[in-house]
């Protein structure tokens, strides 16, 4: 069989360039930003050309970050073929809707020896397809991992201490992953857990947006506790499901990212469950903020593809009520809070 | 060969001179092991001396002493793996093989072996069909060094592999065979002219695999193609392979960067799943038994099965001509060390048709290295393709279709009944009414062609066509044909199971089908 295309052939590699990051959005810009602050000869490519320009003249990301200053040796591009060649680490940051098209285009360019990782917490609509699997159907790379962990934008780019997990198959991943990070405020702290690490990240999501209801109708901090908790019971028995090491989800991948996500009014997904349950339409919260809110669409996925696999998950199904079926959260709670409960620990009567 | 497999056995293990000693006494007590369950005494007697005087010079030398030592021992085992294997004698044995299979299905008749003569060879050919990627395998075959690896079944297999390699006008495939084969006389004889080294399956030793290992990577650098079965042993259960043995398999890898490091002109290496599908198995009652008898625990060697006994080849053999039950070879696409697929041009391709420079795979700060954790790693991204393509061109045959509907229906009447005690008794009832099974056959080959339409399996022309009475009658013929004792009996409307452990054997194929309940 004849290949069907060729690569596309890049230009010569940029010379001594140590790290490429895929997204000018918030988070790939806060990545960015600290691997050009730990002086990290690091290049942002991102879609639009007065973006680029922008972060390489005004050092600013307005959209995201209007308040804050660039590091002037971050530089921005839109040309990704010339700045894949020869790069030893491509960090894809983009939200998982457009997370495929992007890593076609990566494809493209990559060569076998360069290391992928992403840091998207999302599970693809339809296929349920996690970001590494998409990665591994879209490129040839095949040292492929994830970053995920409790990391907020604003404050990484506060400088403020910070950690995550960097799961991959291959070792070589994880170190130059923590090489490239390390003497900044973010530690990264290396894994193996593939599917646990990205099931977490794109779990927590769903947990922040019922965290953030609950804040939202005014409960206190023993309620955002409990749907934590059994929050957590929840994302280890889907994840275990797919095959994920239910130790994973005691690590920042998992209780570290539901403890800064389901609390803090800096995340998205807290927010939008905020609001939605202040009585604000979804379409109006999410046009409104100007950014992915990942954790709507994983509800659905994860909905979806727990029917499939036979799995009994209350607080995702009160999650998909809220935001797909017209249903109201203050009922959605009190029906979660009627259940019957059963064993901590037991699987057999579902989980909340 | 012998020389240079027992130096980089030895440069990788000898390396620590403190585990020397460990590695030696940890050799001599398996071996020791063996020997008293070796059945041949007098090579038992050989042995045990030859292990005794390893011992001997081993407690009394010093660190340069049990070095030697370690090399006598790698030597002993590099001889023995070693086959005889010469290009003119496979040549000659290959032209021979035609005939001889022809004698082993007409031995029962002399009178038909002779008139039959110049069609029998012919018919072989019309039984046995080689499907799938079959060009690129011969196109890849003269640019760079083959690994073949196929499903494993049946001790036949083997055999009829080296008959395929023979028709495809392919040269010769190394072969590591276990030892229990060559105790088939008639076999034997093909197998140990058509590449086959000995491995003996008994001998734990970790030294002795590693020998093995080295051997065929070794060889696989001097570019000599190669054959082994990457799930180890026949499938007991009867279904496809869903592990693989990563070590042998991960040596394709490591000769590639061998190669690439030596600047080889023809540095390929390309991996060939196969699979080999047959609508009845020679040894399926055999097989299930150990299956059902041993799983999850260390199982036996089976030494003496249905392919010692040349009468019940012949048997099984007649009954699968007679019957035009056609044996399908299939190859798949080719892959490359790291699992993706290859090209008829050699060139490895992404999921897009996106080539790839595979080289690079290899290559760490601008060199080509190994690096032991990313290699293992490659290699399990070979053996997800492997299985994938397994699946993929299992071809499902009447058998197979027919035994799982009877199988399913077993334990959808039974749900509670333990699977041990459902195949003694049978369950709740002995029958089923011929109406059902024709509903249920309905069902089954229509979702068994949507599978084949989404190029999830294959299917015998048979079942792509024929109507369930039909696919029925051929399942029952083909079971008639062989198995001693019926497996499935129709009275009148009513259709009685028999040797549920042979319907759960021939079903288990299925096992990886996503069928509808």
């Amino acid at each position: 069989m004849k290949a069907r295309s060729a690569k596309k052939k890049p230009a010569a590699a940029p010379s001594g360039l140590e790290a490429l990051v895929v997204g000018g959005g918030s988070f790939g810009t806060a990545l960015a930003t600290l691997l050009a602050r730990n002086r990290r000869k690091v290049r942002l490519w991102v879609r639009r050309e007065e973006q680029a320009q922008e972060i390489n003249r005004r050092h600013t990301n307005k959209a995201y970050f209007p308040e804050l200053k660039l590091p002037p040796n971050l530089e921005a591009t839109t040309d990704l073929a010339g700045s894949i060649a020869g790069v030893p680490f491509v960090l894809i940051a983009v939200p998982s809707k457009g997370f495929r098209e992007v890593a076609r285009q990566v494809g493209d360019y990559l060569t076998g020896d360069q290391v992928l990782v992403h840091s998207t917490k999302g599970i693809e609509p339809g296929t349920f397809k996690r970001m590494s699997e998409i990665l591994r159907e879209e490129t040839c790379a095949l040292k492929i991992g994830v970053i995920s962990g409790p990391s907020l934008s604003e404050e990484l780019m506060a400088g403020n201490p910070a950690g995550a997990t960097v799961a991959s198959h291959y070792e070589e991943v994880a170190r130059k992953a923590q090489s490239l990070f390390a003497g900044s405020p973010f530690r990264l702290y290396a894994g193996s857990d593939v599917i646990g690490t990205e099931i977490g990240g794109a779990f927590k999501n769903i947990i922040a947006l019922m965290s953030g209801a609950a804040h939202g109708l005014g409960f206190g901090d023993n309620t955002k506790a409990l749907i934590v908790t059994r929050g957590l019971y929840e994302m280890t028995l889907y994840g275990c499901a797919l095959g994920a090491d239910p130790v994973t989800f005691t690590g920042l991948a998992g209780i570290g990212d539901l403890m800064a996500t389901c609390s803090s009014t800096l995340s998205r997904n807290f927010r939008t469950g905020m609001r939605f349950s202040k009585g604000e339409k979804l379409e109006d919260i999410l046009q409104s903020s100007g950014q992915v809110v990942e954790g709507v669409s994983a509800t659905r996925s994860v909905q979806e593809q727990s029917k499939i696999l036979g799995l009994d998950l209350p607080m995702v199904r009160a999650v998909h009520g809220a935001f797909f079926e017209g249903q109201r959260v203050q009922d959605l709670l009190h029906r979660l809070m009627e259940r019957t409960p059963g064993r901590e620990n037991g699987r057999s009567k579902g989980s909340f | 060969m012998v020389v240079e497999v027992v130096q980089r056995v030895l440069h990788d293990k000898a390396r620590d001179p403190g585990k020397i000693e460990t590695l030696i006494f940890d050799t001599l007590y398996e071996e020791r092991r063996r020997l008293e369950t070796e059945r041949d005494r007098k090579k038992a007697a050989e042995e045990g001396k030859f292990y005794r005087k390893m011992q001997s010079r081993a407690l009394r030398g010093g660190a340069e002493e049990q070095r030697e030592v370690l090399a006598e021992i790698v030597r002993h085992f590099a001889e023995e793996v070693l086959g005889h294997f010469s290009e003119p004698m496979y040549r000659i044995a290959t032209q021979i093989v035609p005939v001889g299979l022809n004698l082993l299905l007409n031995t029962l008749s002399p009178l038909r072996l002779i008139s039959n003569f110049p069609n029998g060879l012919g018919k072989v050919d019309d039984q046995i069909l080689i499907e799938g990627h079959t060009e690129e395998f011969q196109q890849l075959a003269k640019q760079g060094t083959m690994i073949l690896v196929p499903t494993h079944c049946s001790n036949l297999d083997s055999p009829l592999i080296g008959y395929v390699l023979y028709r495809l006008g392919l040269p010769p495939f190394l072969y590591g065979a276990g030892l229990n084969l060559f105790h088939n006389k008639l076999v034997g004889f093909f197998m140990d002219h058509l590449g086959a080294y000995k491995v003996d399956r008994r001998k734990k030793a970790p030294l002795y695999k590693d020998v093995l290992k080295v051997y065929a990577g070794y060889s696989m650098e001097l570019g000599y193609h190669n054959l082994f079965f990457p799930g180890g042993t026949r499938s007991r259960s009867g279904m496809v392979e869903s592990r693989l043995k990563l070590g042998l398999l991960g040596m394709g890898l490591n000769a590639y960067i061998h190669n690439l490091r030596h600047d080889k002109p023809n540095p390929d290496i390309f991996v060939v799943p196969c699979t080999l599908n047959y609508q009845l198995v020679l040894e399926a009652e055999t097989l299930i038994e150990d299956y059902l008898k041993e799983e999850g625990k260390a199982r036996y060697i089976i030494e003496d099965d249905e392919f010692a006994q040349v009468k019940r080849i012949l048997e099984f053999l007649q009954g699968l001509f007679s019957l035009e039950s056609r044996i399908h070879v299939v190859f798949s696409r080719p892959l490359d060390v790291f699992g993706n697929p290859v090209d008829g041009e050699g060139r490895s391709l992404d999921h897009r048709g996106r080539e790839i420079d595979r080289r690079k795979y290899v290559v760490q700060d601008g060199e080509v290295r190994f690096d032991p954790q990313r290699d293992q790693e490659y290699t399990l991204e070979l053996s997800k393709s492997i299985l994938e393509s397994f699946r993929r061109d299992t071809v499902i045959g009447s058998v197979q279709t027919v035994a799982h509907v009877v199988w399913r229906w077993l334990r959808e009447i039974n749900p509670k009944m333990d699977l041990y005690r459902l195949l003694r008794s049978g369950g709740a009832q002995d029958s089923l009414t011929m109406t059902e099974v024709y509903r249920r056959l309905q069902g089954t080959i229509q979702a068994l062609r949507g599978l084949q339409k989404r190029e999830a399996l294959r299917l015998d022309p048979e079942l792509e066509t024929s109507d369930p009475a039909a696919v029925f009658g051929k399942a029952l013929a083909h079971l008639k044909s062989y198995h001693k004792h019926p497996v499935l009996e129709r009275k009148g409307d009513r259709l009685f199971h028999y040797d549920r452990q042979l319907l759960l054997y021939y079903q288990n194929r299925l096992s990886f089908a996503e069928l509808p309940s």
